[in-house]
């Protein structure tokens, strides 16, 4: 790679451009705004998951408020992003419970607040249970070789169905934006990962040509995939508010609203059907999956393709067939979340891969070492992989926390050690990044340069990150690199900041821009450059690499440009009296091409995995007649730092050639690992569990089944006994 | 959230004198004493009172001062404050333990013994803003609904649990408490300060209008005394107790010679169990006798369709914790 003059930047722990403002409280996140004139806003949802709106009236006094509903919008009243299905107010027909009806805004909050809105409504039979669902958003189907011929050759079948629940994203900042009307169009500043998703939904929706909308990302407390689709839609409520008002407007949901009203990770169903030979070769692969989409398309057809390709594992495998299917019901509709389908579908894999060794007498790291993908094998999809690193991480991250002699140490006690392998597609699936085509620009400045991107800082690092790559590419100093605000009335579109892009595929894109500015100056310096020739910017699209083909009909070729590859070893403890797990030590391996900045790598890698344990173990979204009944952070539990085991994180480098000083992605990848490993040392302890979240309740039962005794009449969830520590001691060291 | 005044009440008759002017005056008024919990029922406009009386600046509530063959402890102590001093800890394990149990740092910092005990339901539908019994409404939701969290002793017709970690090990202490109010000054035993959704299903102590609770009287430990408080939660901090235990016992070498034990997290109110008690005393606490308190703690629990895995818990906790109690040096 580019490492002839030595890195000054990339490799380092350099400060994050963001660091001093946020650790200072000076940073400003959508609630710190405000404008002269500013209404605040509400939304009016519906209460019912099915049906029909007969009437709405109003009780309280409505003077001087700007109400808005389907009939305000001046263009087309949808949220647009894929599928064109989903309304941004609801006209007569309700498909899930908090849908949004009507809009209200005042300037004062309590007279807001104190208007009371009747909704009249004919009720319709809601449909919750995705398998009796007659509306597919999308079907997708891959297939590798013959099945016949692979279960021909197979000695054994392995059979089974594994099942992930929903899951909340849970940024700590709620959902928020606020409209300003200007010059017959609208100015939107909100808390999002996409400012060109809302450009457009906004365009849509209000009928406005380009330089009409202008949206500003303000300070954003995190995403998680929760503010790839949503903004668009609370972005939209602000806007029709705001112009029909000629004023600005706010509108930011609190905790319950968020919960209740905004995307959350797609429930999942997936069965396998495996054929394997006595010595542990894979031979055939069926998988089928079922995905809850919830009421809505909206990214339902992109989760699931991106689920279904990681569907098979990190496995080699000549005869694979995956159908998967994602459906709607009546509940709030589900979308982007880190790791997007992946988490559910490997989850599958790797317990299912568990069962098979277990079938076959193998040891579960013999098992993956013989099926492991190589370099030069073909993937589901059929993409002959160049570099491969499965075999690496598995053999690194088994040595590296003694599983096999912690294995044997552990045998027959209350804990069990498990692991999963895994990986992790970097970029948009298949044509996308062509379809996209983004583009980045870098402004010569006096001391350096300035970066022009739509890519958003949430948190994970991106200003930091892209500030590291040009810095070195352009060979001057990380402090000389200065980033603008992700403002489309300045930015070109770099594309969304998810599907773990930003690094890998913005950050090429700018490092191809910092390779041309360099030559530009030759031996000048930027401030001598400048003075002679004038303003420098340059502007670079992303260029696809000849050796990437994708046939989007068949679902077949190079499904990403490169994949991450990671392995997860964790050991837990269980309570014999409360059936409460509690992860001990956790031990993770990451092959991510190139660590640009080490600790934001890590720390990618650390929160990943704890809300990787929170999605196995405490992560329960309790839906009741189609409406999340815990929607609120007293009761949905997300775990704290106590609930985590200190995370021992090693990163692996293996230089991508077509990523920045060979970086791959890293966001998503490490949230696909965690459940299955812990539901793999639940399985070390004989506890046969195919479901996540994994909690008390259903591992009492399956503890039961395997022991013949016990309680299995008690239902629900509970978890951690807390103080006597001292209790659990005494528990734990009895022989 | 709705507008309203904020009072600094100088002392405890002063403090009720404006709470009893707000209410005749047509206004709803509320004591505060962190506002950690009055606060978030105001953000989602569950109680909405004009009103707050803050007991904050009332001078010496919240010491713990030595007397009366006890130790008195003013209400206004933060839970904090009570977890950390050194007699508690010596005297009664069982409420340091129980107020370091509680939730967060952050809210034992603010969260005051007073508002502790009198904090409202943690029920998902009265938190959620349902209009049910607790909510001045007439239904209660969870009995058919989601109630994997709710009463298995003495619901009906709210299912609430009690959600004070405190309560427990002050009834098991044989706490009393002072209440003031616009006609001066009362004692109840801890026991009787809690009151069953079926005496008053809106309320859970008997406080009436304008009365607040003062301060906590705990009587001095017998010799021999042990005490400890153990409790189950959904992750290792900040909620409330699934189930928990709160066991005082005046040990004689082997030989239980008085205990208490009080459940949270199972019934409206703090949930005492005699019988268990009575098994106790006089007996040498073993293995056998520690198994059978837990069968005997359980023997009248009419659990709700989603809580029945509260039975087993609570029997397990109530046989470990009377054990590790027994073997405490
Ligand atoms: C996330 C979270 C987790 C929690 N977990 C736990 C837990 O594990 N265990 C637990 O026990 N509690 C828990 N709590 C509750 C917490 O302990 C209470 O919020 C706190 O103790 C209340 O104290 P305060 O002084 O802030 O009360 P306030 O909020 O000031 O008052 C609470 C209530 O009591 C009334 N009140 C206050 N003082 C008096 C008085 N002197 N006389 C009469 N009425 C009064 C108020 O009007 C109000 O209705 C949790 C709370 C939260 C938010
Ligand atoms: S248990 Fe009590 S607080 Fe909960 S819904 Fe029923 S009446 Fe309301």
């Amino acid at each position: 790679m580019r490492s002839s003059r030595g890195l000054k930047a990339v490799g380092r722990n350099v400060l994050r451009k963001d660091g001093v403002e946020k650790v200072s409280g000076a940073a400003r996140y959508i609630d710190d705004l405000s404008f002269p004139n500013l209404l605040h806003a509400r939304t009016i949802r519906s209460t019912i998951p099915s049906g029909h709106v007969v009437d709405i009236q109003y009780h309280g006094d409505t003077t001087g408020f700007t109400i808005v509903d389907h009939r305000d919008v001046p263009g087309r009243n949808i949220v647009a992003l894929i599928d064109d299905d989903q309304p941004c107010l609801a006209e007569r027909t309700i498909r899930h419970f908090a849908e949004p009806i009507v809009l209200l805004a005042h300037e004062n909050r309590e007279r807001l607040n104190a208007v009371d809105v009747q909704i009249a409504y004919r009720e319709a039979t809601p449909n919750f249970d995705p398998a009796a669902s007659k509306t597919s958003f999308k079907t997708i189907a891959i297939e590798k070789g013959s099945l016949d011929e692979g279960f021909a050759a197979a000695d054994v079948v392995v059979e089974g169905e594994y099942r992930a629940g929903h899951q909340e994203q849970l940024y700590i900042e709620p959902n928020g934006a606020i409209a300003v009307p200007a010059g017959g169009g609208i100015t939107l500043y909100g808390s999002m990962q996409c400012p060109y998703y809302v450009h457009r939904a906004l365009k849509v929706l209000l009928g406005l040509p380009d330089h009409k909308v202008r949206v500003i990302q303000t300070e954003t407390g995190g995403g998680f995939g929760g503010k790839e689709e949503y903004p668009s839609m609370i972005a939209g409520h602000a806007a029709l508010l705001a112009l029909k008002a000629g004023r600005p407007v706010k509108l930011v949901y609190d905790r319950v609203e968020d919960m209740v009203a905004t995307t959350k990770r797609h429930p999942a169903v997936i069965h396998h059907r495996t054929g394997v030979t006595r010595d542990g070769r894979l031979t055939a692969i069926d998988i089928d999956a079922l995905f809850d989409g919830g009421a809505y398309a909206t990214l339902s057809a992109v989760v699931l393709s991106r689920g279904l390709i990681h569907a098979s594992g990190p496995y080699r495998c000549d005869h694979v067939r995956i159908r998967g299917r994602a459906v709607m019901t009546n509940t709030p509709p589900n979308g982007a979340f880190r790791g997007f389908g992946a988490p559910q579908t490997q989850l599958a894999a790797e317990i299912h891969m568990d069962r098979i060794a277990g079938q076959l007498g193998l040891d579960p790291v013999r098992v993956r070492e013989i099926n492991a993908l190589r370099p030069g094998d073909t993937t589901a999809t059929g993409q002959r992989l160049g570099d491969c690193s499965a075999l690496q991480v598995l053999r690194a991250a088994v040595e590296r926390s003694a599983f096999k002699r912690r294995r044997r140490a552990l045998a027959g006690t209350n804990r069990g050690i498990g692991l999963a392998l895994f990986f992790h597609g970097s970029g948009f699936t298949g044509g996308g990044e062509v379809a996209l085509a983004s583009k980045a620009s870098l402004a010569l400045t006096g001391r350096g340069a300035r970066i022009f991107v739509a890519s958003t800082e949430i948190g994970q690092g991106t200003r930091t990150m892209h500030a590291q790559i040009v810095a070195d590419t352009l060979g001057v100093p990380y402090d000389c690199v200065e980033v603008n605000a992700a403002d489309t009335g300045e930015v070109p579109n770099s594309g969304p900041t998810v599907a773990s892009r930003t690094c890998m595929v913005v950050g090429r894109i700018l490092q191809r821009c910092a390779e041309e500015m360099r030559e530009r100056l030759g031996t000048l310096t930027p401030g001598e450059y400048l003075r002679t020739h004038g303003p420098l910017v340059i502007t670079k699209q992303y260029e696809k690499s000849s050796a990437i083909a994708w046939d989007d009909h068949s679902y077949r070729g190079d499904a990403y440009g490169s994949y991450g590859w990671a392995c997860d070893v964790v050991e837990v403890e269980v309570d014999p009296d409360t059936w409460q797990v509690k992860p001990t030590a956790f031990t993770t391996v990451h092959e991510i091409g190139k660590a640009i900045h080490p600790m934001l790598a890590s720390g990618q890698i650390e929160g990943g995995s704890a809300q990787g344990i929170g999605y196995a173990l405490f992560e329960e979204v309790v839906m009741r007649d189609g409406r999340m009944a815990n929607c609120q952070l007293t009761n949905y539990i997300v775990p704290t730092t106590l609930d985590t085991p200190a995370i021992d994180v090693v990163m692996l480098e293996n230089p991508y050639k077509h990523g920045p000083f060979g970086a791959k992605g890293v966001g998503e990848m490490p949230i696909d690992g965690p459940a299955p490993a812990i539901i793999n040392a639940l399985r070390h302890m004989g506890i046969d569990l195919r479901e996540i979240p994994a909690t008390p309740e259903k591992i009492m039962a399956a503890s039961a089944e395997r022991t013949g005794s016990g309680i299995t009449k008690s239902r629900s969830a509970r978890r951690y006994t807390k103080p006597s520590s001292k209790t659990l001691h005494a528990l734990r060291e009895k022989p | 959230m709705k507008t309203f005044t904020n009072v600094n009440a100088r002392d405890l008759r002063q403090a009720v004198a404006r709470s009893a002017d707000a209410r005749q005056s047509g206004q709803a008024a509320s004591f505060a004493g962190g506002g950690s919990d009055l606060l978030a029922l105001m953000k989602e406009r569950i109680v909405r009172p004009d009103v707050i009386v803050s007991l904050k600046p009332i001078k010496g509530l919240d010491q713990l001062t030595p007397g009366g063959g006890g130790i008195t402890i003013g209400g206004l102590i933060t839970l904090d404050a009570l977890s950390r001093d050194a007699r508690i800890h010596r005297q009664y394990a069982v409420l340091a333990e129980a107020a370091a149990s509680v939730a967060t740092p952050q809210i034992r910092n603010v969260g005051t013994l007073a508002g502790n005990l009198c904090q409202r339901p943690w029920c998902w539908y009265y938190r959620n803003g349902f209009p049910c019994l607790k909510a001045g409404g007439s239904q209660c939701f969870s009995v058919s609904g989601e109630n994997q969290f709710h009463a298995i002793f003495g619901g009906g017709p709210s299912y609430i649990v009690h959600p004070s970690d405190t309560a427990p090990a002050l009834v098991a202490l044989d706490a009393t408490f002072r209440i003031v109010g616009p006609s001066g000054e009362r004692e109840v035993p801890a026991a009787d300060f809690f009151v069953l959704p079926r005496q008053n299903a809106a309320a859970e102590n008997v406080l009436a209008n304008d009365e607040l609770l003062a301060s906590v009287h705990v009587p001095t430990a017998a010799g021999g005394m042990r005490s400890m408080y153990e409790k189950v939660l959904d992750r290792e901090a900040w909620t409330h107790a699934v189930v928990s235990a709160a066991v005082v016992l005046r040990m004689d070498g082997q030989t239980c010679r008085d205990a208490r034990v009080v459940l949270g997290g199972v019934a409206p109110i703090p949930w005492r169990l005699p019988e268990v008690e009575r098994l106790l005393t006089g007996q040498r606490i073993t293995e056998e006798v520690a198994a059978r308190a837990g069968e005997l703690a359980v023997a009248g629990a009419r659990p709700l369709a989603k809580n029945g895995y509260k039975v087993p818990l609570t029997n397990a906790l109530v046989r470990r914790t009377v054990l590790e109690l027994a073997r405490r040096a």
